[in-house]
């Protein structure tokens, strides 16, 4: 009898479950919706940005103008000091979606230490922060709440002083690692090269006049639409990643209502199973009983 | 009829986009207005007011608080932190643009003369509408 009641308690217990999934589920889903929407809002600017940028990569190279020195666009062969910026996200029930970022940096750690390079970590995410803390990882920074509500206040302030160290050369590469969106079920991994910038991976665009720049000083320019450039990329990851972490949510929350109901099933069955065995040991208690008066 | 073609966005979206007749921006080094076939440019922008005259003829002014432009012969591109485009339906919701506009700049500026032009150049331009 204690077995009928055991089961009957267990059934009670992940059908709650299951509604908190499945609420979960569609948390995510809205979350979603509205990341996407912010993410194709932001494509625009992104457009425009790499637009001018590469107009700008193309007269240099077409001009040679001055503004291609300095340390924003040198290539140093093996990078002394490189830093790993990687995003994860500050709540964890996403599947596989921390965890991969976590194996990618890993990864490019012991790949960057087994060529002599020292790798600084600096990450974004409760997730990540816990798990390399744990693991005695030493933080160069960690920053938690960003990468739950972009911000482009935040993520400028987080970025520049990378950006000022890679200036003053302390670091000789910036690399941000993030799982990005690729479609409702489907995420990708990302590692992008943030410094030095490679003008050679900018299209080449026709450039039919030279291009005047004010103030005259063309470094000024140059550097402010680069520290913005950099920005935005630092930005728009952290959308992505949202995105991605949104839609990891809603496939993994998918897949626990999934198979909360498979056990519902499962313990239904056995449930009404111990009930008829009651009933019939039972049944065969009685006959027996009146057997015995006769 | 000459237009250009003027693009105005922010990271967190687009503001303006379409076809002009000419636009005034507040560039670092002064106030520059750019008309089609403008040679190319990249310049810098400071706290201020894009001014847009529209095909139409109809005028239509953009705070802005910091960011950049890149002038060529097919238009214009501006790439700016943050904008308030000044207009609305109603006098209360243009009082309100106006309110933010200026939140924006002062958050911009720390240099109060500017800041006062600049506050200004929102009346006036908010008297326009």
């Amino acid at each position: 009898m204690a077995n009928l009641k055991e089961i009957k308690r267990k059934i009670g217990s992940v059908k709650n479950t299951q509604k908190t999934t499945r609420a979960m589920k569609l948390v995510s889903t809205a979350k979603l919706r509205r990341t996407e929407e912010l993410a194709k809002r932001s494509r625009s600017y992104e457009e425009a940005i790499n637009q001018t940028m590469s107009e700008i990569a193309s007269s240099i190279r077409k001009y040679k103008v001055g503004g291609i020195q300095g340390r924003y666009f040198e290539e140093s062969e093996l990078p002394a000091v490189v830093d790993i910026i990687f995003i994860t996200a500050d709540k964890g029930l996403c599947g596989g979606f921390n965890f991969q970022t976590i194996k990618t940096v890993r990864n490019l750690i012991a790949d960057y230490e087994k060529r002599g390079s020292k790798v600084r970590l600096k990450a974004i995410g409760k997730k990540g922060i816990e798990f390399f803390r744990f693991q005695g990882y030493p933080l160069e920074s960690a920053v938690v709440g960003l990468s739950s509500s972009p911000d482009y206040k935040r993520a400028a302030q987080f970025i520049e002083t990378t950006v000022q160290e890679f200036l003053e050369g302390e670091s000789d590469k910036v690399v941000l690692v993030h799982n990005g969106y690729k479609n409702m079920i489907t995420q990708e991994m990302k590692q992008i090269d943030l410094l030095p910038i490679d003008i050679t991976a900018f299209k080449d665009v026709e450039v039919t006049s030279m291009m005047e720049l004010e103030p005259d000083e063309g470094e000024k320019v140059l550097e402010s639409l680069i520290n913005k450039y950099i920005e935005f990329n630092m930005y728009y990851a952290l959308i992505d990643s949202l995105a991605a972490e949104h839609s990891a949510r809603m496939q993994a929350m998918d897949a626990a209502t999934k198979n909360a109901k498979e056990m519902v099933e499962k313990l239904t069955i056995s449930y009404n199973k111990a009930r008829q065995e009651s009933i019939t040991t039972e049944l065969i208690e009685i006959i027996s009983g009146m057997e015995a008066m006769k | 009829m000459d237009s250009l073609k003027l693009e105005i966005v922010t990271p967190q979206g687009l503001i303006f986009q379409g076809e002009v007749k000419s636009v005034t921006f507040p560039g670092e080094e002064g106030e520059f207005g750019v008309l089609p076939r403008h040679a190319s440019l990249l310049a810098l922008l400071k706290p201020g007011v894009i001014e847009i005259e529209k095909i139409d003829g109809n005028k239509e002014s953009i705070v802005i608080n910091w960011g950049h432009v890149k002038v060529g012969e097919q238009g214009a591109t501006a790439l700016v932190d943050g904008a308030i485009p000044l207009e609305g339906a109603s006098e209360s919701e243009i009082a309100k643009k106006i309110e933010e506009a200026k939140e924006l700049i002062e958050k911009a500026s720390e240099n109060k003369a500017a800041l006062a032009a600049v506050e200004a150049r929102i009346e006036k331009a908010a008297k326009i509408i």
